[in-house]
């Protein structure tokens, strides 16, 4: 099988990319491990107040569907429910749609995987019961599922209190939100005090000490500062941070990055979202963990590049395209987030971590 | 803290069972995994990458920039054996570990 594009997750950034790539005629495969269109957003039921223009303001799903209907106007083909297990010598990529493997050769390739949530970890957190709190988005809107009664929180960024607000919606009895910090993580301000109204206890400087259950988790001990006390829940929900998802990064031999701010390692990337190796571009939260405007912008990007190296956009074109669209990534994304980016592309010539793969 | 918390779930491998090796000289995610097991799971690392760079960095003092990731292999994620076999006679799936290696002469470079 053989595409112009192939681009890697249909998230958010991966829409956007194959939108912009197949608008300029190009032949694009779009490829997803999911059986559906939209990645996270597809549970995401909170707004989203940083799109770029001409999105308005709206919920995550529906942005979902708004993309999908997008990419329906182009001849695009979709891998859903396929998987990419590797890469082969001849720089094709094996992909399994669970009952064989086949080898597909793309000109360029877009890697937008996106990122997962960090592990916390302290004594019985494998018990059934504690997971993390995107998890719990997922069972909630996209399952129909209400995974506990009652539980505590343990993090406090921007992720965790949209996430909060839903789960007390369908009627589960937040007890607590730990953060170990002294100070609470998320950055919109209005949401945080939204719950602190609602008489929800934030606890700062504070962690779980243990958990215990038998089959199932029944209590936690939390420590604060100067006591540790006792709370009966039947859901814990680990709010540990994002970090990008590199397994295909690594695989294909790109060089890496370290950004705190964006979330860890990161795969080096230039003003282009070009990786350190020429065919494969970067895109969405995968470039580092920020706001849904600017995954949907970096998309963007990272497709203006892929089209003008394809020759279907000419250079002046797509310099003026792209200089605007970092100017609306600037604008968009939380200003220490976009300068680690900035610092993060400045090392792209020397990065701190190379030839990983073949060594 | 409490350091018979388990690090690596999949393979029940304890944040103490992680300082011992340090202790011993592991400095990075695969001298631990040659070591305990650790990361060798049904998940493959992808839960426990940033807890153990944690562990090795509080009892090392190393920078987390400076502690590399785990090794990424093909397969990227679990498959049935059935399933790598494919049934394509013109397409090999299967990787030899030696394709990452340059060979010169029959011998490694």
């Amino acid at each position: 099988m053989d595409t112009d594009v192939l681009i890697i997750g249909a998230g958010p950034a991966g829409i956007v990319a194959a939108i912009e790539t197949a608008s300029k005629g190009l032949n694009v495969t779009i490829i997803d491990e999911s059986n559906l269109l939209g990645g996270q957003l597809r549970q995401q039921t909170q707004m989203l107040q940083s799109l770029p223009s001409p999105y308005q303001s709206m919920r995550g799903f529906e942005l979902a569907q708004d993309l999908t209907n997008q990419l329906t106007q182009f001849p695009i083909r979709y891998l859903l429910e396929h998987r990419i297990i590797g890469i082969y010598a001849n720089g094709s990529l094996g992909i399994t749609d669970e009952l064989n493997v086949f080898p597909i050769m793309a000109k360029k390739i877009i890697v937008a995987t996106g990122a997962t949530e960090n592990a916390i970890s302290f004594p019985k957190w494998t018990l059934p019961g504690i997971m993390t709190i995107g998890a719990a988005q997922t069972l909630v809107n996209r399952d129909f599922v209400i995974p506990g009664k009652s539980a505590v929180i343990v993090g406090s960024t921007d992720f965790a209190m949209d996430i909060i607000h839903q789960l007390i919606d369908v009627g589960i009895n937040i007890k607590g939100i730990i953060e170990q910090q002294p100070t609470i993580q998320a950055r919109e301000m209005k949401k945080v005090n939204e719950l602190y109204d609602i008489g929800l206890p934030f606890y700062v400087n504070a962690s779980i000490k243990e958990a215990r259950g038998i089959g199932e988790v029944k209590e936690v001990d939390i420590q604060l500062q100067d006591r540790v006390f006792t709370e009966y829940v039947d859901l814990v929900l680990v709010d540990g941070g994002r970090s990008p998802i590199l397994d295909l990064f690594y695989q294909l031999n790109c060089s890496f990055g370290f950004g705190d701010k964006l979330g860890g390692w990161v795969p080096s990337y230039n003003q282009s979202f070009q990786t350190s190796v020429n065919d494969v571009f970067i895109a969405g939260n995968a470039t580092g963990i920020s706001v849904h405007g600017a995954l949907l912008i970096t998309g963007k990007i990272a497709a203006t590049s892929v089209c003008e190296e394809l020759e279907v956009l000419s250079r002046e074109e797509a310099e003026k395209q792209s200089a605007e669209l970092w100017k609306e990534l600037e604008s968009r994304e939380y200003t220490d987030v976009f300068q680690e980016r900035i610092k993060h592309i400045e090392s792209y010539k020397s990065p701190m971590l190379k030839n990983q793969f073949i060594s | 803290m409490d350091k018979t918390k388990i690090i690596c779930r999949c393979e029940e491998i304890s944040y103490e069972e992680i300082e011992e090796v340090v202790g011993h000289g592991a400095k990075t995610f695969d001298d631990i995994k040659r070591l305990t097991r650790c990361g060798m799971g049904p998940c493959q690392a992808k839960t426990c990458t940033n807890l153990v760079a944690m562990v090795i960095h509080e009892q090392t003092g190393t920078p987390l920039s400076e502690i590399p990731l785990p090794r990424i292999r093909m397969p990227l994620s679990p498959i049935k054996l059935e399933t790598l076999a494919t049934n394509s006679t013109t397409f090999s799936t299967v990787k030899s570990v030696l394709d990452e290696l340059e060979l010169e002469e029959g011998r490694v470079k």
